[in-house]
């Protein structure tokens, strides 16, 4: 199928008026969800799950991309009004957002979060739509060996997760992997790590384990504080009036590298939005003429964090639909949501379901033109959703979390996994490791084993020669060095000092 | 202290773990004869090793680091909150009463428990809002998603599940 026919198709699902109003319910719930503070992106596709159940697969992918898409814009509503990042990629959103909010600018900040999230989503969109096929025919001719050294490479980003706790962020990333080595073993079926438990012999879920370390760690976490979100006098009228066509073409380049830098960082598995966003405000901020100005109220500082966490979104989609591998959190309970309702990840996708990948795209572009829209109208009303205090929040939170949980398998023992996993995800909190690089321990550990596996045993256990591909060695090169650098450069530091 | 006691324990049960509990049965004949493949148990022995070196080492760190800090006493007790304790044994309970209580009762039960441990006085309003929002993730996920909630195993409330089921079809019969 051409890239046109893919793009006709795609457009074309939305011709049918019950998908045409999933998303823009989608969107609502998105964007709410993502407004919302201590409910992140992962969290609000994770709780969008259980509507998808009942579903088709093209309106089930639909709804799901929509919800993404809109809760990563979502979260710079409450981060400009508030200076409350609604999701942790919004957190540079803050540094110039709310003293624009704080001097009157609050409709200049919002039009432009939300009009240069439009343009990062849609750059990214097409980059998924034009290098989706090209990345799957270079992946169909992948063996278990590169497939597994592109798996180590998503693993080899953990040192960058958190560059002041690499040790720890390791044994995050360490511990994800040994929970995914829970339950049957791939190859031959022999139960491991169950401890004598039936329930845990089909291995872990991801959803529920997912659901757990994010959404209720985080009531959790708001149990401890006690505290209820109240609104800002003076918040409940927004006057969302968007920038002049000047100040748009005077930050054309920026929102051109933002979009690309994004992209590619959402293309990388492990890394996503966040990191995409802080790399792109600091990078503007060393391109920039005025760099002094940066944090002090100005539009290029919206435009650079909000342009790069939305075309990390559409970088994510890449090597997830293209190689099955998911590029953050957020794509990860969504690759087990499109794995429920069969769809084919990795490069038979472009082969087997193209319909898919055309939705997929259709979806991205749709949901970013509507998003402008339906959040100017979400940022006006949501003075008065933040005046819901938490104490009816939290709940309403941990009870999706465990109907979440339950929906996913009709398994009681799945929401027993969720409220541990809750309780884990804290005390990984409390221990400052990473739940960022558990998950993606968790997520990769399965496809690293099963290609390693796979590849030793191709390669009569032969280790040196499962590497000596080019594609592999490479991957395995490029991996090492992303691995160990971050380790060498602290120890020069140290020495320097 | 309390990270290192996470950290001690964590490295105490993968020691354990590595030694009774990587594998639940025995490897295959024919596969642990085949010197070409990968045993079953090597790589989670792997990450294990790993893990036991690095922990070993953050346990190290830590100790290195506040060895001289006067607050670094076997302070547990004192740095896990009291609400945080019946937040988590309200989850986990929630969890557990599921199949017997079935998703009415426990729904009503945490939003109503959790709602007053998260510091809501007005007891009545809370009672209201934990039946309207049990009604309405009910309605949102078993009418118009389909999706199954337990109904419970205690015979009371699993006779009311599906009695408040009864009307709901008979509901959309009509509609229909």
């Amino acid at each position: 199928m051409s890239t046109w026919d893919l793009f006709v198709n795609g457009f074309s699902v939305f011709l049918d008026p019950y998908t045409a109003l999933m998303v823009v319910f989608a969107i609502v719930v998105g964007t709410i969800f993502g407004a919302l503070p201590g409910v992140s992106a992962t969290m609000a596709v994770a709780l969008g799950l259980p509507f998808t159940y009942s579903m088709a697969p093209v309106p089930a992918i639909v709804f799901l991309v929509a919800v993404y898409c809109s809760s990563i814009t979502g979260g710079s509503i409450t981060a400009i009004l508030f200076k409350i990042p609604g999701v942790p990629s919004s957190a540079p959103t803050t540094f110039d957002g709310y003293p624009m909010a704080q001097r009157g600018e609050a409709g200049k900040a919002l039009g432009i979060a939300l009009g240069s999230s439009a343009i990062g989503g849609l750059v990214s969109a097409l980059a998924m739509l034009t290098l989706s096929p090209q990345l799957t025919q270079a992946a169909l001719s992948f063996s278990p060996a590169d497939i597994f050294a592109i798996t180590f490479m998503g693993l080899s980003i953990l040192t960058c997760l958190d560059s002041k706790n690499i040790l720890r962020t390791l044994i995050s990333g360490l511990l994800g992997l040994l929970l995914a080595c829970v339950g049957q073993d791939p190859m031959y079926a022999v139960q491991r790590l169950t401890f004598g438990s039936g329930e845990l012999i089909a291995g872990l879920e991801m959803i529920p384990v997912l659901i757990g370390i994010f959404a209720v760690t985080e009531v959790l976490k708001q149990t401890k504080k006690r505290e209820t979100l109240k609104s800002e006098e003076g918040t409940a009228s927004v006057n969302t009036k968007m920038p002049s066509l000047k100040e748009w073409w005077g930050i054309k380049w920026l929102l051109a590298r933002c979009s690309i830098i994004g992209t590619i960082i959402g293309i990388l598995p492990g890394a996503g939005a966040t990191i995409a966003s802080f790399l792109c405000y600091s990078s503007e901020t060393k391109l920039s003429k005025h760099p002094e100005k940066f944090g002090t109220g100005i539009i290029d500082g919206v435009a650079a964090s909000e342009t790069a966490n939305n075309a990390a979104t559409g970088g994510a989609m890449v090597p997830l639909l293209s190689l099955g591998i998911p590029g953050g959190n957020a794509a990860a309970v969504m690759m087990s949501a499109l794995v429920l309702k069969g769809v084919q990840l990795g490069p038979l996708l472009l082969v087997n379901q193209p319909e898919y990948l055309s939705a997929t795209f259709a979806s991205m572009v749709v949901t970013n033109i509507l998003m402008v829209v339906v959040a100017i109208g979400i940022a006006k009303v949501f003075a008065q959703i933040l005046a819901v205090p938490y104490s009816y929040l939290g709940p309403i939170i941990i009870m999706l979390a465990i109907i979440g949980s339950y929906a996913t398998n009709m398994s009681i023992a799945d929401v027993k996994i969720m409220a541990i996993a809750g309780v884990i995800g804290l005390i990984i909190s409390a221990c400052h490791f990473n739940s960022a690089a558990l998950i993606l321990g968790l997520v990769l550990g399965v496809i690293c084993e099963g290609n390693f596996s796979r590849a030793y045993t191709i390669n009569r256990a032969d280790i040196i020669g499962m590497f000596s591909r080019p594609v592999a060695g490479t991957l395995m090169t490029i991996s090492i060095i992303l691995l160990v650098w971050p380790i060498i450069s602290s120890l020069f530091k140290k020495k320097e000092a | 202290m309390f990270e290192l006691i996470c950290n001690v324990l964590l490295w105490l049960g993968l020691l354990y773990a590595y030694f009774f509990n990587v594998l639940e049965a025995p490897i295959p004949d024919r596969t642990a004869r085949n010197p070409y493949t990968l045993k079953p148990d090597m790589w989670p022995k792997a990450i294990i090793i790993l893990l036991l070196i690095c922990i070993a080492i953050n346990i190290f760190n830590i100790i290195r680091k506040n060895r001289n800090n006067p607050d670094f006493k076997l302070d547990v007790l004192l740095s896990i909150r009291a609400r945080l304790c019946i937040g988590i044994a309200l989850v986990i309970a929630a969890s557990f009463v599921l199949e017997p209580f079935g998703y009415m009762l426990t729904c009503v039960l945490v939003l109503f428990f959790y709602g007053l441990l998260l510091g809501q006085t007005h007891v009545i309003r809370l009672a209201i809002f934990s039946v309207v929002i049990t009604i309405v993730l009910y309605v949102v996920f078993s009418v118009l998603l389909s999706v199954n909630l337990p109904r419970g195993t205690i015979p009371e409330l699993r006779n009311f599940s599906l009695y408040v089921e009864s009307i709901v079809s008979s509901v959309k019969s009509a509609i229909m």
